[in-house]
């Protein structure tokens, strides 16, 4: 069988037939774009919040063909998963650590945008859909680890219910309708709205939150991945002891992003205003965020007020959080010394922080101006500061080629792991995998713009073939590929010069498949 | 007819009522399905019936047999499914009182039966037979309660208003062998309490 080197044989022919019918869908109103070089991913942490929630919507499809959301056998049915079903306990390992990824990521991703303003310009929306976004993330979470139904599940399921119970007037009749009447009910139900009813209520509030230019890094994505699959191989998830309700249960505390809540719970004050109201009032100050801030520019270094907000804010999350964790392990002072928060020590801690908060932030900007004037002295004289790590065509390929030796040793490695039953060893091996994937990806990318900015072939004379109107100017490759829309060349009338030029090849559109732009700006339609 | 252009309308325009009255006629329409929102809750109830006081050995308490200072977990109302059996809104601790807080006599006046389900945040608690503590302790957060009435007396559910510091029991009947039945209760705060929400002590 002869191959053809012509492109658009039938199957190819037949994709470029699919990604032009894509013209018609809603994907072309948006700017996906693939950056060619190293961006912070600061800028796209939203994104990867949502490659986390696909990893979890696979992970947790998987999960469903096994779990049994019955009281007697929710735990039993996870225990089968973990030791039992082949790849079950990378399949719930994945599923727990991308879940906590998801809830780091989305907070991430809120406090980037809080502290570079980026609600403001009619992004409003963005931000207040984001709020609630996060707010159902940490409750998808929550219902998550809820219906494993260990000990620790069934005493977060009761504080939920509890807490529920405790709204004034409405409160029973909501637990009754939501979480229905006892624990049966409460496991069926939590697990009906972990698998549908909120993510459901995600993807309707992410078709609002999308906007309309999204970044996808692979070397990022695949590190992210890499990193959830590597915590799961070192930190692999405990089942925790089956609640049984003839022994009640030991002391045990909620996931991280919850304890501190719990630390407010633990002052004794009353279940309403701490476990609710509190939490409340948190979310509502961040909805309301964009319309307080009335400063007109977007830098933490403009907004004093509004950065010392936020970091008075994170200072509180954080003391609380290790608050909430923190129980004394001397077994021989009463439970209820060991578990109650003193209320005016923890109530005075949290107002002192406002005024550290903002000392703080007072203390940061005044720094992070001065370092911006010195800066700019130093930008006339003394040399550039920015280090860079040049390697050469030879070394990028050995390089290259090393990673990929290495990622040979790897597969094996895992799977050899996986054969003699060492899971959490084979989960670690996959995750250094993907980073190293990570890596490897990074390195080709930075080889193909080094390609780009070598210096071209030497000139070799070529009989003059075009017509000169043709023969347009050559355009120099723009060092910064994102930049390289922007400065689109304007069809200007130019005048030919008179002296005609010694032709290159590139000019010829010789080497024309030596164009290495793929990948490098969005994409391209054939 | 000939003026109906020229008259200024007191505010609401015909066209607006019109749309208004739409617009009521769409609500009502829907209206007959404001009572599907019962299909929310769960109708199961179980039924109240004087049952045998069953320990989870199987056998029926007795109160020759069954040791002051002691307790167990009992199950009411019990269904005969296992699954649901577990419900923790089903679950008491039986409780026969240490001798000194007057648990010496043979009869129901030694015997206390609390629903597990604290009245903070509804985690179980459990009762501690040792020296210094003869209590109920909730792992939680710490609720204390006293077994002869099922006050809190310290922690977070002590602090809570009545009827929500006072937990929710059964009563008891005796026979003639000395077995130990529960008396059908009713759910009231001034009866035999709400599960999880509390009793007012009489």
């Amino acid at each position: 069988m002869d191959a053809s080197l012509h492109r658009r044989t039938g199957a190819v022919a037949f994709f470029y037939w699919l990604w032009d019918g894509l013209d018609r869908t809603i994907f072309t109103g948006i700017k996906f774009s693939f950056p060619a070089r190293f961006v912070s991913p600061f800028g796209f942490l939203g994104m990867l919040t949502f490659v986390v929630f696909i990893i979890l919507g696979i992970s947790g499809a998987l999960l469903m063909f096994y779990y049994q959301p019955m009281l007697d056998r929710a735990w039993n049915s996870v225990q089968f998963i973990n030791n039992e079903v082949p790849f079950g306990f990378h399949i719930r390992n994945i599923h727990y650590h991308a879940s906590n990824a998801m809830v780091l990521l989305a907070i991430l991703h809120m406090y980037y945008q809080y502290f570079s303003g980026r609600y403001k310009i009619r992004n409003e929306i963005l931000w207040a859909t984001g709020v609630i976004l996060g707010t159902v993330t940490i409750l998808e979470a929550f219902t998550g680890y809820d219906i494993i139904f260990s000990e620790r599940a069934e005493l977060a399921i009761s504080i939920a219910a509890s807490l529920t119970t405790s709204i004034p007037v409405a409160g029973p009749t909501i637990r009754d309708a939501m979480f229905g009447s006892g624990f049966s009910d409460f496991v069926l139900r939590f697990y009906a709205q972990h698998v549908f009813v909120l993510p459901l209520v995600m993807l309707g509030l992410m078709a609002v939150h999308f906007p309309r230019f999204l970044v996808f890094d692979v070397p990022m994505v695949m590190a992210i991945g890499g990193a959830i699959l590597l915590s799961g191989g070192v930190f692999p998830v405990d089942l925790g002891f089956k609640f049984v309700p003839t022994q009640p249960p030991g002391v045990t505390v909620p996931e991280w992003y919850l304890t501190g809540l719990y630390a407010f719970l633990r002052t004794q004050y009353d279940k309403f205003v701490t476990g609710v109201l509190w939490p409340g009032l948190f979310i509502a100050s961040f909805l309301l965020i964009p319309f307080i801030d009335r400063y007109k520019k977007f830098s933490w270094k403009d907004r004093p007020i509004i950065t010392a907000f936020g970091i008075t804010g994170i200072a509180q999350i954080m003391v609380t959080t290790y608050w909430g964790f923190y129980i004394p392990s001397d077994v021989n002072i009463p439970l209820v010394q060991r578990l109650v928060v003193d209320p005016i020590f923890l109530y005075v801690v949290m107002i002192l922080l406002v005024p550290l908060g903002f000392g703080f932030s007072y203390m940061m900007i005044k720094l992070a101006k001065e370092s911006e004037r010195k800066a700019k002295l130093a930008k006339d004289k003394g040399p550039k500061k920015v280090a860079t790590i040049n390697l050469s065509q030879k070394w990028i390929n050995w390089l290259i080629v090393g990673l990929l030796a290495f990622q040979v040793f790897l597969n094996i490695a895992a799977y050899n792991a996986a054969l003699t039953g060492m899971k959490n060893i084979s989960l670690f091996f996959i995750g250094i995998i993907l980073i190293v994937f990570a890596g490897f990806f990074h390195l080709y990318r930075y080889g193909l713009n080094q390609a780009k900015n070598a210096p071209p072939p030497p000139p070799v004379h070529i009989p003059e073939e075009k017509p000169k109107e043709l023969a347009e100017p050559q355009i120099v490759p723009s060092k910064n590929p994102e930049s390289h829309s922007l400065n689109d060349p304007k069809k200007e009338p130019k005048i030919e010069p008179q002296i005609s030029t010694p032709k290159i090849q590139a000019d010829a559109g010789i080497n024309a498949a030596r164009n290495f732009d793929f990948g490098s700006s969005d994409l391209k339609k054939p | 007819m000939s003026e109906q252009g020229t008259k200024k309308s007191g505010g609401l325009s015909r066209r607006d009522f019109l749309k208004l009255m739409g617009a009521a006629g769409t609500g009502l329409a829907f209206a007959p399905f404001v009572p599907f929102g019962n299909f929310m809750p769960n109708p199961s109830q179980a039924n109240l019936e004087k049952a045998k006081v069953i320990l989870p050995d199987g056998s029926q308490a007795n109160v020759k047999t069954f040791e002051s200072n002691h307790a167990e977990v009992i199950t009411y109302p019990s269904t005969g499914d296992p699954a649901l059996d577990t419900e923790a809104f089903r679950k008491w601790q039986f409780i026969r009182l240490p001798e000194e807080l007057g648990g010496v006599k043979n009869d129901v006046s030694s015997f206390r039966a609390y629903s597990m389900v604290c009245l903070h945040l509804w985690c179980l608690w459990k009762y501690w037979p040792e020296n210094g503590r003869k209590r109920g302790e909730c792992p939680c957060h710490g609720s204390m309660y006293d077994p002869t009435t099922g006050t809190a007396f310290a922690g977070p559910a002590s602090l809570q208003a009545a009827p929500s510091n006072t937990l929710a029991q059964l009563n008891f009947e005796l026979d003639t062998d000395g077995f130990l039945w529960i008396k059908p209760p009713t759910w009231g705060v001034n009866a035999n309490g709400v599960i999880g929400y509390g009793r007012f002590v009489t």
